[in-house]
C-alpha cells in the first residue's frame, strides 16, 4: 500500500495548522502576511537557501495561493527549482509555475529553456514533468518554441509509453491554443497508427489528438475510421477479463470506448461496407448488453457502462442512417426516461432532444410526450426539467403543439425564474410555427404575457404586432382579445403596448359594439397611461394620434390630453416633442393628410423570427441544426415564414419601432421600403414627425426616416467590407509611408492607431485597438495575410495573440514583429473582426508596412555619389518617374518627407540647391541594396523628376511607387 | 476539455483548485465562490450535472461534481466530454487518493496539496484525460514517493558533512579533499 504521506515538511506542516488555528479571518490574515513577509525575507536575503528549503517555502506559497491570497513573488525561486537535479525540488518547481504563472510572464523564456533542457535530457520522469508543465500552461510561446520536439517525441520509436501518451496531450493542448504555429509534419501520417498501440494509455491519449485533428481536417485522416472501428469493435467483444487494469468495474476500457465514440462522430457513415458492418454490430452489442443484468451493484459500474451506452446511442443519432438502432436507441432512452437514477433521466432527455430530429425516430420519440411531461411537473432537480422543457421544444410538430405549448404555459406560472426567458421564447416560437389558427397564436402570446410578463422580451412583443399586422384575418379577433386582457385591474406593461399598438391600428373593427366603442377603448387605453414607463406613454400617444385618424368623434378629447401640462411640459423631452407635434398635426392639417399619415401600417417583410435569432444567441446549442430544416418543411404557412432574409433588407427603410438608438438591430431594416405610403412610425420613439413633413408625402418622411435609420443602424454596417478594403483604408495607408506613428483608422465603434520602430532589417509595429462604444466588442479577431508570394519571400510576419474582448472604452495593444526578407511591393492585409452587439463587424486595412522602413540613411561625399550613380547603370536598377505636385512645391517639406522617407538628404552633392539627392541602405535579411535617389523639382510647372537608383533589380521601381505617392 | 477542477469543503473553503484555462487570480477566486454556490445549494439525490455557472466557458459549459462527505469534487467542462465518464473519472481520482493516502480525508488534502497535486497531474493533462487505469497511475506514484525518499536521503547527506568539517576547522583539509569519480554521464542508459 504505498502512502505519499512521506517525512514532509514540518514547517509546512506547523504553518498550515496554525491557519487552521486561527480564530478569526483577521488572525488568519495577519499570520499569513507574517509568514509573506518571512519568505520574502529568506529569498532576498540568504543566498545559501539549499533546495529543500526552496521547496518548503514554495509549497507555503502554494497554500497562501489556495486561499486566495495574491502571490507576488518567488517566481524567480520556482525557475530557478527547474534546473535542480533533485526529482522533488524540480517537480515543485514546475507545480508552481503551472498554477502561478500565466502565459504572458516576464520568466517564460526561462521557464522554456528549463524545459527544453529537460525535454532534450533522456530521463523519462523529467521529460513528464516539463511535458505537464507544457500541457498545463500551453501558450504560444511554448508553442513555438518547442514545436519541434513534442511531435517528435510523440512519433519517435525509442520514446517509452508514458512519455508518448503525454507528448500526445501536450502537442494537443500546442495545437488547440496557437494551431499555426506548429509545423505540419511526417508525424501527422503517423499518428493515426497510434489507435494501433499496444498500450491502452497511449491510445486513449492519441484518441483525444486525433479528434482534435480530424475536427480541423477529416479528409487528410481519414484512415481513422476504420481503425477506430477495428480498435472499438476488439474493446467490446472483450471479455471483462481480458483488458485486466482497463477494466472499470467490470467493463472493458470505457474511457477509451466513449473517445472512439466520439471520433467517429466528426465521420459520416462508413463507406465500406466490412467497416459499415463492424460498426454496427459494435454499436448493437452495446445496446444489448445495456439490456444484460448488472455485473455489481455499484453506481460505478451502471456509469461507465451507460458512458458508453449514451455515447454509442449519439453516435447512432449522428450517422441517423439505420432506422432499426435509432428505434432501438430511443427505446432504450424511453427506458431510462424512467429510471430512478436522476442523472440517467437528465442524460435520456438530453439524447432524446437530438433523437427527436431525426425523422426516422421523430414519431418514436412522439411516444413519450406523457412521459417527458410529467418529468417537467413533477421532477425535483431544476437541470432535468430544463432538459424536459429542451426535449419538449425539439419533439413539437403540428400534431402535438397545442398541447405542449398548453402544457409549457402552464407550467411557466410555476417554472424556476432561472428558465422562464428561455421557455418564453420557446412557447412564443413554437405557436408561431406550428400555428394553423392565427387566433390561437394571438391568445398564447397574450397568455405569456399574462402570465410571465417580465420575462417577455421585445422581441416576443415585436413579432406579434408584425403577426397581427401581416395577417387581416386575425385583425380583429387580436383587437377584442387585447381590448378584454386590458380590462384586468392589473395588466403587464408589456401588455399595454400591445394592447396600445393594435388598439392603435385596428382600434375601429371593435368600435361597433358600444361596449368597445371609440371613447370606451380610449378611456381603457389612457386609465393605464399614468402608470407607464415614458417608452410606453410614448408608444400611447402614438396610438392616441392614430385614433383621431380613426376615430375623428373623440379628436377634442385626445386633444385636450395632447394639451395637459403633464405631456406637453412633461419632463421627459421625448413626450413633450410628440405631444406638441401631434397636437400641431391634428390642428393643422386636412383630413386627408391626416388620413395618409396616419394610414394603417404595411406589412411587414417576412424574415427569419428575431425570436429565433434570440434563442440562437442565448443558447446555440439548444437550436440543433437538424431543427431549421424541419422548419423549412414546417413552414408551409402562409403568412410568416422563416426565411434567412435578414441580411438582404433592403437599404433605405423606415425604421418602425426602433426606440431612438436603442433599436434592437433585428428591426432597423423593417418597414416599407418602396416608400408608397408614408406612415407615422407608431413605436419610433426616436423620429419625432414634424408638422410640415406630411405635405411632402412619401420623399420628405423617408428622408427623415432614412438619415434617422442610417444613423442608428451604422454600427451594422459601419466598415463592413465588400471584397477589398474597408473605407480610407487606402488614403491612411499612404500617410504612414513617411511617418511611423498615428491614427490607421477611425469610425464609431473603433480607432486603430499604429506606432513602429525598424532597425536594419527588423521592425516592430504596435497596433492599438481602441473600443469608443460603451459596449464591450465580442469575438474580437484579428488576422494578417499576406497577398501574392510574399508570405514566402518578402516579409515575415510575426503576430502577438490579442485578447477576445475589448472592454467599453478600452485600448487593446498587439505586437508585429516583421522582419524583411527581400523586397516586397504589397503590404500586408490585417481584417479585424468582431461582434458589436451581436452584429459582425469586418475592417480590411493594409497594415502600413512598406519596404521604405527598412532603408537605413547614408551619408556620402558628392564624388562618392556620383560613382556609385554611374555605377547602376542597367536599366532594370534604375527607375525615373514624371510626377505632378499636388501640392505647392516647397523645399522644407519635401525634405522632411525625405527624410520621413528613411533616406539621407545630400547637401552640395548637386550643384543646382533645389533639387534633392538623397541615399540609404535597404536592409533585408538576405543582402544590402544601396539606394540612390535624386528629385528634382520644376516650380513652373508644378512637376518632379524623380530618379531611384537602386543595387538590386526591381526594388527602385517600387521605391519610386512608393515615393510618388508623397508628392 | 475539462477547464477547471475544483476541490472544497462544505463551507466552500478551497482544498484543490486546478485551472487548465488562465483565468486570472480573482477570477479564479470567484469562480470557486460562484460554482461552491451554485452546487452546495442542491440536495444530495439531484443529478450530478449542472448548467449555469457563468464565469467558464459560457453556453457550452457544464459542472459535474460529487459529494463525499465534507467535500465536494467538482469538474468545469465543455460539451466535448462525456458526464457519465467524468463521474467516473472523479472517482478514479478520489479512489487513488484513498490508496496513497490509506483512507483519504480532508485532513490529508489540506496538509498535502502538492501531492493531490502530483496525483492529478497523472491523471488529467493539459485538461484531458492522461490515464485512468488505477493500478497504473499508482505505480507512477509509488516510483515519486521512492525517489523522494532516496532524495531525502542524498539531501541530508551534504548538510552532515558541512557539519563535520565546521569541526574540524582546518580549511586546508577542505582544499585537498577530492570528489570521487563520477561515472560518465553519457553511459548511463535509463
Amino acid at each position: 500500500m504505498p502512502t505519499v504521506k512521506g517525512d514532509g515538511m514540518r514547517g509546512l506542516a506547523v504553518f498550515i495548522s496554525d491557519i487552521r488555528n486561527c480564530k478569526s479571518k483577521e488572525a488568519e490574515i495577519k499570520r499569513i502576511n507574517k509568514e509573506l513577509a518571512n519568505i520574502r525575507s529568506k529569498f532576498k536575503g540568504d543566498k545559501t537557501l539549499d533546495g529543500y528549503q526552496k521547496k518548503k517555502y514554495v509549497c507555503k506559497l502554494l497554500f497562501i495561493f489556495l486561499l486566495g491570497h495574491d502571490i507576488d513573488f518567488g517566481h524567480m525561486e520556482a525557475v530557478n527549482l527547474l534546473s535542480s537535479n533533485r526529482y522533488t525540488e524540480k517537480q515543485i518547481g514546475y507545480l508552481f509555475i503551472s498554477v502561478l504563472i500565466g502565459a504572458n510572464n516576464d520568466l517564460m523564456k526561462l521557464v522554456i529553456q528549463a524545459i527544453r533542457n529537460d525535454l532534450a535530457g533522456r530521463n523519462p520522469i523529467h521529460i513528464t514533468l516539463a511535458l505537464q508543465c507544457v500541457a498545463n500552461i500551453g501558450s504560444r510561446e511554448m508553442a513555438e518554441g518547442l514545436s519541434v520536439d513534442i511531435p517528435k517525441l510523440l512519433v519517435s520509436g525509442d520514446t517509452i509509453d508514458s512519455v508518448k501518451q503525454s507528448a500526445a496531450l501536450t502537442l494537443l493542448r500546442l495545437l488547440r491554443s496557437s494551431p499555426d504555429s506548429i509545423p505540419m509534419g511526417e508525424w501527422m501520417s503517423r499518428i493515426i497508427h497510434l489507435l494501433n498501440d499496444q498500450h491502452m494509455g497511449v491510445v486513449t491519449a492519441a484518441a483525444s489528438l486525433i479528434e482534435n485533428l480530424v475536427k480541423k481536417n477529416p479528409e487528410e485522416y481519414k484512415g481513422c475510421v476504420s481503425l477506430a472501428v477495428s480498435r472499438l469493435s476488439r474493446i467490446v467483444t472483450s471479455s471483462y477479463t481480458d483488458l485486466q487494469d482497463y477494466t472499470y468495474y467490470f467493463v472493458p476500457a470505457p474511457w477509451l470506448s466513449v473517445k472512439l465514440l466520439r471520433l467517429l462522430q466528426n465521420y459520416p457513415p462508413p463507406e465500406d461496407p466490412a467497416v459499415k458492418t463492424r460498426l454496427s454490430e459494435c454499436l448493437e452489442t452495446i445496446l444489448n448488453k445495456a439490456q444484460e443484468p448488472p455485473k455489481s451493484k455499484k453506481v460505478q459500474h451502471s456509469n461507465a457502462k451507460n458512458a458508453v451506452l449514451f455515447e454509442a446511442i449519439n453516435l447512432i443519432i449522428h450517422m441517423d442512417s439505420d432506422p432499426n438502432l435509432l428505434v432501438r436507441a430511443c427505446n432504450q432512452l424511453g427506458q431510462f426516461l424512467q429510471h430512478r437514477e436522476t442523472n440517467l433521466r437528465y442524460l435520456a432527455l438530453e439524447s432524446m432532444c437530438l433523437l427527436a430530429t431525426s425523422e426516422f425516430s421523430h414519431e418514436a420519440v412522439k411516444k413519450h410526450q406523457e412521459t417527458v411531461i410529467t418529468a417537467l411537473k413533477t421532477e425535483r432537480d431544476v437541470s432535468v426539467r430544463q432538459r424536459a422543457v429542451d426535449l419538449l421544444y425539439a419533439m413539437c410538430d403540428r400534431t402535438n403543439a397545442e398541447e405542449i405549448v398548453g402544457e409549457m404555459l402552464e407550467y411557466l406560472e410555476s417554472a424556476d425564474y432561472s428558465i422562464r426567458e428561455e421557455m418564453v421564447l420557446k412557447v412564443a416560437i413554437l405557436a408561431e410555427k406550428y400555428a394553423v389558427d392565427y387566433t390561437w397564436y394571438v391568445d398564447v402570446i397574450l397568455n405569456l404575457i399574462r402570465i410571465a410578463g417580465d420575462y417577455v422580451s421585445e422581441e416576443v412583443w415585436y413579432r406579434v404586432i408584425q403577426i397581427v399586422i401581416n395577417r387581416d384575418d386575425v385583425q380583429g379577433y387580436a383587437a377584442k382579445t387585447v381590448f378584454e386582457a386590458l380590462q384586468a385591474p392589473a395588466c403587464h406593461e408589456n401588455m399595454v403596448k400591445v394592447g396600445g399598438y393594435i388598439l392603435g391600428e385596428f382600434g375601429n373593427l371593435i368600435a361597433g359594439d358600444p361596449r368597445s366603442g371609440s371613447a370606451v377603448q380610449f378611456q381603457l387605453l389612457h386609465s393605464k397611461y399614468h402608470l407607464c414607463s415614458p417608452a410606453t406613454r410614448g408608444l400611447l400617444l402614438s396610438a392616441y394620434i392614430k385614433f383621431i385618424n380613426l376615430f375623428p368623434e373623440i379628436k377634442h378629447i385626445i386633444q385636450d390630453v395632447l394639451r395637459s401640462d403633464n405631456n406637453m411640459r412633461n419632463a421627459d423631452v421625448e413626450l413633450q416633442q410628440r405631444s406638441i407635434e401631434y397636437l400641431q398635426l391634428s390642428s393643422i392639417t386636412t383630413a386627408d393628410v391626416l388620413a395618409t399619415v396616419l394610414e394603417e401600417m404595411p406589412p411587414f417583410p417576412e424574415r427569419e423570427s428575431s425570436i429565433l435569432a434570440k434563442l440562437k444567441k442565448k443558447k446555440p446549442s439548444s437550436v440543433p441544426e437538424g431543427s431549421e430544416q424541419k422548419e423549412t418543411t414546417a413552414s408551409k404557412i402562409p403568412a410568416v415564414q422563416m426565411s434567412n432574409n435578414v441580411d438582404i433588407a433592403p437599404p433605405t427603410s423606415i425604421n418602425l419601432m426602433s426606440q431612438g438608438e436603442s433599436s434592437t438591430d433585428d428591426f432597423v431594416d423593417q418597414g416599407s421600403p418602396q416608400g408608397g405610403s408614408a406612415s407615422v412610425d407608431l413605436l419610433g420613439l426616436g423620429s419625432p414627425t414634424q408638422p410640415t413633413a406630411p405635405s411632402v408625402g412619401s420623399g420628405g418622411l423617408l428622408d427623415m426616416f432614412d438619415t434617422l435609420t442610417s444613423h442608428s443602424s451604422a454600427p451594422a454596417t459601419n466598415g463592413i467590407d465588400l471584397g477589398g478594403l474597408s473605407g480610407g483604408a487606402e488614403e491612411a495607408f499612404r500617410k504612414f509611408i513617411c511617418k511611423n506613428n498615428g491614427v490607421l483608422f477611425e469610425n464609431d465603434l473603433l480607432q486603430i492607431g499604429v506606432k513602429s520602430e525598424y532597425r536594419e532589417d527588423l521592425g516592430r509595429l504596435w497596433v492599438f485597438y481602441g473600443n469608443k462604444t460603451t459596449f464591450q466588442l465580442n469575438a474580437f479577431l484579428v488576422d494578417v495575410s499576406t497577398p501574392g508570394n510574399l508570405s514566402e519571400t518578402g516579409l515575415s510576419i510575426q503576430q502577438k495573440p490579442v485578447g477576445g474582448e475589448v472592454e467599453a472604452g478600452a485600448q487593446v495593444k498587439q505586437q508585429f514583429n516583421m522582419a524583411c526578407v527581400q523586397e516586397f511591393a504589397e503590404a500586408p492585409v490585417m481584417t479585424i473582426q468582431f461582434l458589436y452587439s451581436g452584429a459582425q463587424q469586418k475592417i480590411s486595412l493594409k497594415l502600413p508596412v512598406v519596404l521604405n522602413k527598412y532603408i537605413t540613411p547614408a551619408e556620402m561625399d558628392a564624388n562618392t555619389f556620383f560613382t556609385r550613380w554611374k555605377a547602376l547603370n542597367s536599366p532594370s536598377q534604375e527607375c525615373q518617374q514624371i510626377i505632378k505636385a499636388t501640392s505647392p512645391i516647397d523645399h522644407e517639406q519635401v525634405k522632411a518627407k525625405l527624410i520621413g522617407f528613411s533616406v539621407s538628404v545630400l547637401e552640395k552633392v548637386d550643384p543646382n540647391a533645389e533639387n534633392f539627392v538623397s541615399a540609404g541602405i535597404l536592409y533585408t535579411r538576405n543582402q544590402q541594396v544601396g539606394i540612390l535617389l535624386r528629385l528634382e523639382p520644376n516650380k513652373q510647372a508644378q512637376m518632379y523628376r524623380l530618379t531611384v537608383r537602386a543595387s538590386r533589380d526591381k526594388v527602385a521601381k517600387i521605391l519610386c511607387d512608393l515615393m510618388q505617392t508623397q508628392l | 476539455m475539462i477547464k477547471a477542477i475544483l476541490v472544497f469543503n462544505n463551507h466552500g473553503k478551497p482544498r484543490l483548485s486546478r485551472f487548465y484555462q488562465y483565468y486570472p487570480e480573482d477570477m479564479q477566486q470567484q469562480i470557486v465562490r460562484e460554482t461552491f454556490h451554485l452546487v452546495s445549494k442542491r440536495d444530495d439525490n439531484v443529478c450530478n450535472f449542472l448548467e449555469g455557472g457563468t464565469l467558464i466557458g459560457g453556453s457550452d459549459f457544464k459542472i459535474i461534481y460529487r459529494h463525499y462527505a465534507t467535500l465536494y469534487f467538482v469538474f468545469c467542462v465543455d460539451s466535448s466530454e462525456s458526464e457519465l465518464g467524468i463521474l467516473d473519472l472523479i472517482q478514479v481520482f478520489v479512489e487513488t487518493l484513498d490508496k496513497c493516502f490509506e483512507n483519504v480525508c480532508e485532513l490529508d488534502l489540506i496538509f498535502h496539496v502538492d501531492k493531490v497535486h502530483y496525483i492529478l497531474a497523472e491523471l488529467v493533462m493539459g485538461g484531458m484525460v492522461l490515464e485512468t487505469n488505477m493500478t497504473e497511475i499508482i505505480t507512477r506514484i509509488e516510483e515519486q514517493n521512492k525517489l523522494e525518499k532516496s532524495e531525502a536521503g542524498i539531501a541530508a547527506a551534504p548538510a552532515r558533512a558541512v557539519s563535520a568539517l565546521k569541526e574540524m576547522n582546518i580549511p586546508q583539509k577542505v582544499k585537498d579533499m577530492k570528489l570521487p569519480d563520477l561515472p560518465s554521464i553519457g553511459n548511463l542508459k535509463f
